[in-house]
């Protein structure tokens, strides 16, 4: 390649970036003051967000918190309560009436497997294909480009029950990926599978999005959360609780250290001395867990404990997570 | 507009494919998976009529010279035409519609592709009117090949067939958007498919029961499909055929209807 040719190129590849500083970060997703309800349960009530474009969303709440419900509004799969000022708009379409336009820019990753058990990999590939209009000449090089970037080149001939766990989940990836989607949107993900599936996942994920693929997820993974989510929404009961960078809320709203103490018997004089001082405690069941700033008087606290009893660690989103939804269990959870 | 403002800052239009690559996309799901299995699936339609040839026909005919004018044998061929057809479209879109809607979430999964509820039952009507056709040509290759209907002449009756296929089909969609549990089709099958089977002039004449019975037959949309396809294979043609062919559409456009209309409730909150 002449020197020429290749300033030119890297001239394209500065110009491409600088054009994607300046378009304005539009949302994919505008959700206003949604409501919905099944019968007496109120499933999501007033909630409102945005996701700008080229951002991994997570949402985070226990089961029944309304995570799945709200992502089924998005394309059109549950309809939104009417309620006067609510909307939702998706690339600018709205899902009441333009879920197929939407659904075209999809792709969707859902909870339950749902892969036809007859055919092989690739058919089921295949099949899907033509539900998006692909023409078959585009949908075997899609198809083998899709099996390639998922690791599943060799079990395209398989069979569906052939396949474990985790290959059932990259192949409904695969699945949602036929489109070339710009907005995925994935429900639990990686519930259930092996720490490689996941950090595979993970990793397959963090590719789409810097390719600039909009990401929406539940989860309740923490870490999760934590690896792939720009932003975070936490609900409970069909509310916003709060929203924000992970890393961010964590500062904001917790302590950086955490000490756990079990066996609450052995250590009763222990708990007389903690009242006294500042640290933040907390207590569920037969564990006293003790949040500070400063790893130092936490040190200070456990000396006088039998290390068995206790566990000193930095707090996570787990603990924030706790911290706002409750540790008791709800009715629907 | 907030739609356009959204969509040139994006540079993105949502695009689905025209309603009948929509349609066509479900018809091919269909095809795809009942030709996975081809010999088991194929094989029963041609063997089915040998049975009822052998048993019925052969066994039971010997003893009945003369059907509404007709010999037995290509009077009971003609009817059988069709309710194959029947059978098959009526056991796809009941049990098998339920599997999908309840057990295999084959639909979730299809309705976040560009389709909506209303593609997607359509599609399987449309394919049922092809299984419809197949079925009704098997049927019609064995008794051909037995020499009891002529192929040529009869080589209209696959179309009655496709209809009836998609008649079997929308009807059984809207029976299985009321069914919570699959054991319910029993009383769907043996109370009304197995029943219409006796009384729509397949395997004996109308014109010998009592009057109250020949206009309950009336009812029946079997009875319509049966009348329709003799007149395409003995071409014995009479106008009232067309009201034949006009409750036929009626049913499968009303049915159609209201199974989508109930199916959508169960799959879109």
């Amino acid at each position: 390649m002449s020197p020429c040719r290749k300033w030119y190129k890297q001239d394209i590849l500065v110009l491409m970036a600088l054009e994607r500083e300046t378009i304005p970060q539009e949302s994919v997703i505008r959700v206003r003051n949604v409501y919905k309800s099944y019968g007496k349960l109120k499933a999501v009530q007033g909630l409102s967000f945005d996701v700008p474009r080229s951002f991994c969303y997570g949402f985070l709440g226990p089961n029944g918190a309304g995570k799945t419900t709200t992502m089924n509004m998005i394309y059109g799969r549950t309809l939104r309560d009417r309620h006067g000022d609510s909307s939702i708009e998706i690339f600018g379409y709205d899902p009441a009436r333009q879920e197929l336009e939407i659904k075209s820019l999809c792709g969707v990753v859902p909870q339950e497997n749902n892969l036809d058990v007859e055919l092989d990999v690739r058919k089921n590939l295949m099949i899907y294909s033509k539900f998006y209009g692909l023409s078959s000449r585009e949908a075997e090089r899609r198809i083998d480009e899709l099996l390639d970037f998922m690791e599943l080149t060799d079990k395209k001939d398989s069979r569906i029950r052939e396949l474990s766990g985790g290959m059932k989940r990259r192949l409904l990836i695969a699945r949602a990926l036929l489109n070339k989607p710009r907005l995925l949107i994935l429900d639990e993900p990686t519930t259930g599978l092996d720490p490689q599936v996941r950090h595979l996942i993970w990793n397959k994920l963090r590719r789409l999005k810097t390719a600039g693929t909009t990401i929406l997820l539940t989860t309740h993974y923490m870490e999760e959360a934590f690896q792939l989510a720009d932003q975070i929404l936490i609900i409970n009961q069909g509310k916003k609780l709060l929203e924000g960078n992970p890393q961010e809320l964590l500062e904001q709203y917790m302590e950086r250290y955490v000490l756990e103490v079990r066996n609450l018997e052995a250590t009763s004089m222990f708990q007389e001395i903690i009242r006294l001082t500042d640290i933040r405690q907390d207590r569920f069941h037969d564990t006293l867990l003790l949040y500070a700033d400063n790893i130092d008087s936490l040190r200070e606290a456990a000396r006088e404990l039998d290390p068995k009893d206790y566990y000193q660690r930095q707090t996570n989103l787990e603990d924030l997570f706790l911290k706002l939804t409750g540790r008791e269990l709800y009715e629907h959870q | 507009m907030n739609t356009s403002r959204n969509m040139s800052a994006l540079g993105l239009q949502g695009k689905a494919p025209p309603l009948y690559r929509r349609l066509y996309s479900v018809w091919y799901r269909h095809m795809r998976v009942y030709t996975k299995n081809l010999i088991t699936n194929g094989f029963p339609p041609f063997l089915e009529p040998l049975i009822f040839l052998a048993a019925i026909g052969v066994g039971l005919g010997r003893f009945i010279t003369d059907m509404s004018g007709l010999a037995y044998l290509p009077f009971l061929g003609s009817g059988l035409l069709v309710t194959a057809a029947m059978f098959t479209a009526a056991f796809e879109c009941s049990y098998g519609t339920f599997i999908r809607l309840e057990f295999d979430k084959a639909y979730d999964g299809m309705i976040s592709a560009p389709i909506t509820v209303g593609n997607l039952f359509v599609g399987e009507i449309l394919w049922c009117g092809t299984k419809g056709f197949f079925f009704t040509f098997a049927v019609l290759s064995v008794m051909s090949a037995f020499g009891v209907l002529s192929f040529m002449g009869c080589i209209l009756a696959p179309i009655v067939g496709s209809l009836t296929g998609a008649l079997f089909a929308s009807l059984s969609l809207l029976v299985t958007s009321f069914i919570k549990d699959i054991n319910q089709f029993n009383f769907y099958f043996t109370g009304f498919i197995s029943p219409m089977f006796f009384f729509s002039g397949v395997v004996f004449s109308l014109d010998n029961l009592s009057p109250a019975l020949q206009r309950m037959s009336e009812i029946l949309p079997l009875t319509h499909a049966v009348r329709l396809v003799r007149a395409v294979c003995f071409h014995d043609w009479d106008p009232l055929q067309l009201l034949d062919l006009a409750y036929m559409i009626a049913v499968i456009f009303i049915s159609g209807f209201f199974a989508v209309r109930r199916l959508r409730k169960k799959l879109i909150s």
